[in-house]
């Protein structure tokens, strides 16, 4: 039986004008000995659901739902009975403030006082406890006749940690308790909690944003916005794979989980929800026209998951089913360039396909883009087969850019006419406003519009200008799927590290999903969100990219992994074939991890 | 909680600064009249009060004020003398200064101090329970009432009290302190014969200060209530009590600790006007008197013993607000 | 131009303050456009001359006499009206005075700083900590009664307040950094006071000055009670001065129409003030709050 159950939880506010619905139909458990962890931005509703739980919001909000812990229904019980079940059965550390603190109380009286309220002590053996608390949380025992305003952010976060335990509650509920300390108080209070749990069973509750610290200690993680649960799950596999457009921000937004990861922010920002439909519909990638009628509920889908979205979560984008291709070459000889290929692209994200010269990949990514025809398989994107559709020819569907620049524009066109190249095939538009498009593609790109520039031809540009104009040409017809085929092999380092950047803002911006094809395992870890290893016509290994780079089962992908060479941080002793490198950095095993 | 030196040494340094000037000021006012001090004492405008030197007078005050001295001889002179405790003589009750201002002083300081309880006890009550009850609609009207009541200056609200209670109602007496030539039965009837004529000017005073300390309350209740730390002792299931008393009203009557030392002193300086619309002979109304007749060192010991009892009451509420609040003085 | 097109800005925030305001506040604009118009139209409304003795003495209110006479046969209605004058005079007269005054002194020390702040600082302490109303008394003792003198002397008790207000406005706004940032564009002093201090100073200049006005009213009318008024003034305290200076005042009728209308006359004189004092607070709060961030 569940300590605590929470059955849609709706909490608003009634301001001047309008109604604020901080939370909006939550519901979830609590296991005894369980630590959940309950992640969101700042406004998503986190801290007045915990407030929620121990009625403390005041009579300015309106609560309505079901609490019910123990198998006591506690959501309507008086004030009386209510300060029975606080502090000895639920705890609350609150998030740390300049007055969360009473100024005129020591802190040593403050944490007494619960127990002399609540366990019939007498108040010299409350001291003691108080003392003994204090050297648990890691504070000197003289702190306790300090005045809070004596104390640094720190200690009082520690004070907080040793009142709310005073009496010895069973389910303890922690807001942002991370927020305001540095990093090795950070570890400390983590390990404090981690050893309540196991030697006192202690079930947790732990709101934070920081989803670093929640991922070290909960076992199941709720994903909230704005008042709503978006995703929940297993903290490991909501983590590795979140299934959430949001949760997916929320992961590629902190650091050190994916930790070769470039940093990415969620585009837009959390003010002016829609009132009807869902609420992360403003800045959701792959909306479609139902999220903006009705809010999706939370379902199940899988491995103990759950998610509310009208598309089922990240949508799979394209699907690549036993794709084969042969090469026919001159000495009758064929090359099997594709033998068997599976693979899924999913909405927004990055997913990179990592080979040797010659193993295919190219093939590969032709035969997705619609270009080349496969013996064999079917790749379906967006419900219909790729080879049916003409997805080159419309806005929403597949480009794709090539690897060589200067082949793939033509000398003779001015910039001008090579990007708006696929409008005038196309006829879409009328020339002022195909003019407009091709100057609003070029900023996006980052070169000039002026009328100049649109004049020159390709064949006065350097190569990575090129490069960018093929880009503009690609982006301006809109793709929801764009695959970049080794797009920055040819151009020099720096250059090509501006391509990336610009081409991962981009994609982080405009949502769509991108297959990024590369010989350079480390470069892809810093924008890849998957990787696929490909070698000799077959994917040999797929999954998230650090755990393919950090720890990698195929024996090809080790080698890969291993030819690692140069100067760099690490060290990268030089063993022979076969052998995966000494040093491995933290990997994301969660049994392990301490 | 401990206060630096430089702390301590600053509020002493103001402390003796400002008696300094008042000193002096007391010291270059009558000099800084046209003419002679004693031309002014032997006629006057109203006609009300006359006095007449006589020529043993003239000699005595030209040596109290040390006038055959130069100026700063003369301060020297002012000086010594207070600090032996002589604050001269009065010209109208040809006593010792010092005699007249405690014949008169404790009248004040009855009225002021029962009043100033008065004021707090119904100011905070009233402030708790508009703080409790801050939405309802009779909180309302009682706040507009009190504020109104409080642009009102003393002194008329006297005049008022005076006019209902005193002359229409004939509850209270018109003047004085205790019933003339009374004969007393009992400690307990001079009590209540000093209690039934100080009623109307406590009353008056009390009223003036009332909404002051209610509206202070009030608002320091609300913001308090409004504050962490209350949130996280309701959380702690302390109960209702507790968290009103230990943790709210402590930190919510602290500003109501350094009114009652202002209030202290703005009563002394109001019970000037009000004694004179009772005709209570406190130090106010000598005060008004030593004014109309002129009498120089009464004007100057009172403004003196008054100026200073102020100044003491404001160093004495700041030394136990500091003990109160933690947070001051780190 | 300037000064046309200022007058109209002034004009139209006005408008819109009024509009704000609660009906207390909308009473005490009302209130005191009253009895301004009562203390202009003084000699048109009142009938006779407030100074001669037009009537027998303390004759009850009647048709010739709307509010009766006092003691000496001088219409009391007359002294009511004209005493409007000498209290919205003095009122005023110290409140500009000593507010706009006190202002410049507390913009002056907190653009300076140093020595001419601190010597500031001094004094307003000292000056505050000193007990107003005896030494008030005192010093128009001495210095004898007139409306010149009483002036004098309730300026030198009330420039201290606004001057410490000011003061410590003007030394936020000099923290924030738009000021640095107009510095270095080259602006001069006198830029920084038309265009950033003094907007924001402005609006606390109007409140202090209004609750100066009611401070000079009541201290004048207190002098004048106590008899260190001027005797010719006329103004309501001096009435209330002689009212009750007036033997068995209490024992007889005549406080009726003597003593109560100067009475009530203050007293609603100084509610409009508050009232329009307090609404005045509550409009300009939130301004003074978004804009320059103390």
């Amino acid at each position: 039986m569940a300590l605590l159950e929470v059955t849609d939880l709706k909490c608003s506010y009634a301001l001047d004008e309008a109604c604020v619905r901080a939370v909006d139909g939550i519901s979830f458990s609590v296991n005894p000995g369980e630590i959940i962890g309950i992640v969101g931005e700042s406004g998503s509703g986190k801290t007045t659901t915990a407030l929620s739980i121990m009625h403390l919001l005041g009579d300015k909000a309106n609560v309505s739902g079901k609490i019910v812990y123990n198998g006591q229904d506690i959501s309507a019980l008086p004030e009386k009975e209510m300060d029975r079940l606080r502090w000895t059965e639920i705890a609350m550390v609150f998030q740390n403030g300049l007055e969360v603190l009473n100024p005129v109380m020591t802190v040593g009286t403050q944490v007494a006082e619960p127990m002399q309220k609540h366990c019939n002590i007498s108040p010299d053996a409350a001291k003691v406890r108080c003392a003994d608390l204090f050297s648990k949380v890691g504070l000197d025992r003289s702190w306790m006749d300090a005045y809070p305003h004596q104390l640094s952010g720190g200690m009082r976060q520690r004070v907080l940690l040793a009142m709310a335990l005073s009496c010895d509650p069973k389910l303890l509920i922690l807001d942002e308790v991370t927020s305001a300390v540095d990093a090795f108080t950070r570890k400390e209070i983590r390990e404090l909690l981690y050893d309540l749990q196991c030697s006192r069973g202690m079930s947790m509750i732990i709101i934070s944003h920081d989803l670093s610290f929640v991922s070290s200690l909960a076992s199941n993680l709720i994903v909230l916005y704005s008042g709503r649960v978006v995703e929940c799950g297993p903290t490991r596999a909501l983590i590795n794979g979140p299934r959430h457009p949001y949760s997916r921000g929320l992961v590629n937004a902190t650091p050190d989980i994916f930790i070769y990861k470039d940093l990415w922010g969620i585009p837009g920002d959390t003010a002016g929800d829609t009132p009807t439909g869902c609420p992360f519909y403003k800045r959701c990638t792959q909306a479609i026209e139902q999220c903006r009628q009705s809010p999706p509920s939370l379902k199940p889908c899988g491995e103990g998951r759950e998610i509310a979205c009208h598309r089922g979560g990240i949508a799979t984008l394209m699907k690549a089913a036993d794709l084969r291709f042969r090469y026919t070459l001159p000495d009758k000889k064929t090359l099997q360039a594709l033998d068997g290929v599976d693979l899924e692209v999913h909405e927004g994200e990055v997913l990179a396909v990592v080979g040797q010269t010659g193993s295919g990949k190219s093939t590969l990514a032709h035969v997705l883009a619609g270009i080349l025809c496969p013996e064999k398989g079917t790749v379906l994107f967006q419900e219909g087969n790729v080879h049916e559709g003409h997805n080159g020819h419309r806005f929403g569907g597949i480009q794709i850019v090539f690897q060589d620049p200067f082949t793939s524009t033509s000398n003779r066109f001015t910039v001008q006419d090579a990007v708006r190249e696929p409008l005038d095939i196309n006829r879409i538009g009328n020339p002022d406003e195909r003019l407009a498009r091709t100057r609003d593609v070029l900023e996006l790109v980052r070169l000039p519009s002026t009328a100049q520039f649109l004049d020159r031809y390709c064949s006065e540009l350097s190569g990575g200008q090129r490069q960018r104009v093929a880009l503009a040409r690609a982006l301006i017809m809109k793709p929801r799927l764009l695959i970049a085929d080794e797009i920055t092999s040819a151009l020099d380092v720096s250059t090509a590290a501006n391509i990336l950047r610009l081409l991962k803002g981009l994609q982080n911006r405009r949502g769509f999903a991108m297959i990024y094809i590369s010989h350079d395992l480390t470069l892809t870890l810093k924008i890849a969100d998957r990787i696929a290893v490909m070698n000799a016509g077959r994917i040999v290994e797929t999954g998230n990219a650090h755990d393919v780079m950090l720890a990698p089962h195929d024996e090809y992908t080790k080698r890969l992994v291993g030819s690692r060479i140069g100067l760099c941080c690490h060290e990268h002793p030089h063993k022979p074939e076969g052998t995966a490198p000494e040093k491995t950095p933290a990997v994301l095993s969660g049994e392990d991890r301490q | 909680m401990q206060m630096t030196k430089s702390d301590k040494q600053e509020i002493i340094f103001r402390f003796a600064l400002t008696l300094l000037v008042l000193l002096a000021l007391n010291f270059l006012l009558p000099r800084m009249m046209p003419g002679d001090p004693f031309s002014t004492t032997s006629s006057d405008v109203q006609g009300e009060e006359v006095v007449v030197m006589t020529q043993e007078q003239r000699e005595y005050y030209t040596h109290y004020y040390g006038l055959d001295l130069p100026q700063h001889e003369q301060f020297v002179v002012y000086l010594s003398n207070l600090a032996h405790g002589d604050l001269g003589q009065s010209i109208y009750y040809k006593m010792p200064v010092t005699r007249v201002i405690l014949l008169h002083l404790p009248w004040t300081i009855l009225i002021v101090l029962c009043a100033t309880a008065l004021s707090l006890l119904i100011g905070v009550t009233l402030g708790m329970i508009s703080a409790r009850n801050r939405k309802k609609g009779s909180d309302r009207i009682m706040m507009a009432f009190l504020i109104s009541f409080a642009e009102i200056p003393s002194f008329l609200l006297g005049i008022i009290i005076l006019l209902i209670f005193g002359v229409y109602l004939h509850m209270f007496p018109l003047a004085g302190a205790v019933t003339p030539f009374a004969h007393y039965n009992s400690v307990f009837d001079q009590a209540g014969d000093i209690a039934y004529h100080a009623a109307l000017p406590i009353l008056t005073l009390s009223l003036a200060q009332l909404t002051g300390v209610y509206l202070l309350t009030r608002n320091s209740l609300i913001s308090v209530s409004t504050k962490d730390y209350i949130r996280t002792a309701r959380a702690k299931g302390l109960g209702e009590h507790i968290v009103w008393t230990r943790h709210a009203l402590k930190n919510a009557l602290l500003p109501v600790v350094t009114r009652t030392g202002f209030m202290i002193g703005i009563l002394m300086g109001g019970a000037v006007l009000v004694e004179n619309v009772f005709s209570y002979p406190g130090i106010g109304s000598t005060l008004n008197s030593a004014v109309v007749g002129r009498d120089y060192p009464l004007i100057q010991g009172i403004l003196l013993v008054v100026a200073v009892a102020i100044l003491v009451c404001n160093l004495l509420v700041d030394r136990v607000y500091r003990h109160l609040d933690p947070r001051v003085g780190e | 131009m300037r000064i046309v097109s200022f007058l109209e800005d002034t004009a139209g925030s006005a408008k819109k303050i009024f509009s704000k305001f609660s009906i207390e506040g909308k009473i005490g604009v009302c209130g005191i456009a009253l009895i301004v118009a009562i203390a202009i139209l003084a000699p048109l409304i009142s009938g006779y001359s407030p100074a001669k003795i037009t009537g027998g003495s303390l004759e009850a209110p009647s048709s010739t006499h709307l509010l009766g006479t006092d003691e000496l046969g001088m219409d009391i209605w007359s002294q009511i009206c004209y005493g409007a004058r000498m209290s919205l005079f003095i009122g005023l007269a110290v409140a500009l005075i000593a507010g706009i005054g006190g202002g410049a002194l507390g913009i002056l020390a907190g653009c300076l700083g140093g020595t001419v702040d601190q010597l500031l600082m001094r004094s307003v302490d000292i000056l505050l900590a000193l007990p107003s109303f005896p030494l008030l008394i005192v010093i128009s003792a001495f210095m004898g009664p007139s409306i010149f003198n009483v002036i004098l002397i309730l300026v030198f008790f009330s420039w201290a307040k606004p001057a410490r207000i000011i003061r410590s406005q003007t030394l936020s706004i000099k923290t924030n950094t738009y000021i640095t940032a107009a510095k270095n564009f080259g602006a001069t002093p006198f830029y920084l006071l038309r265009r950033h201090i003094l907007p924001e100073v402005l609006p606390v200049l109007f409140v202090s000055i209004i609750s100066i006005t009611s401070y000079a009213i009541i201290a004048e009318t207190g002098l004048a009670f106590l008899g260190l008024g001027d005797p010719t003034s006329k103004s309501w305290g001096m009435m209330l001065h002689y009212a009750t200076g007036f033997k068995s005042i209490y024992f007889t009728p005549f406080w009726q129409w003597w003593l109560i209308p100067p009475l009530v006359a203050l007293i609603f004189l100084l509610l409009c003030l508050a009232f329009i004092g307090r609404d005045l607070e509550q409009v300009l709060d939130p301004r003074l709050r978004q804009a320059g961030g103390a």
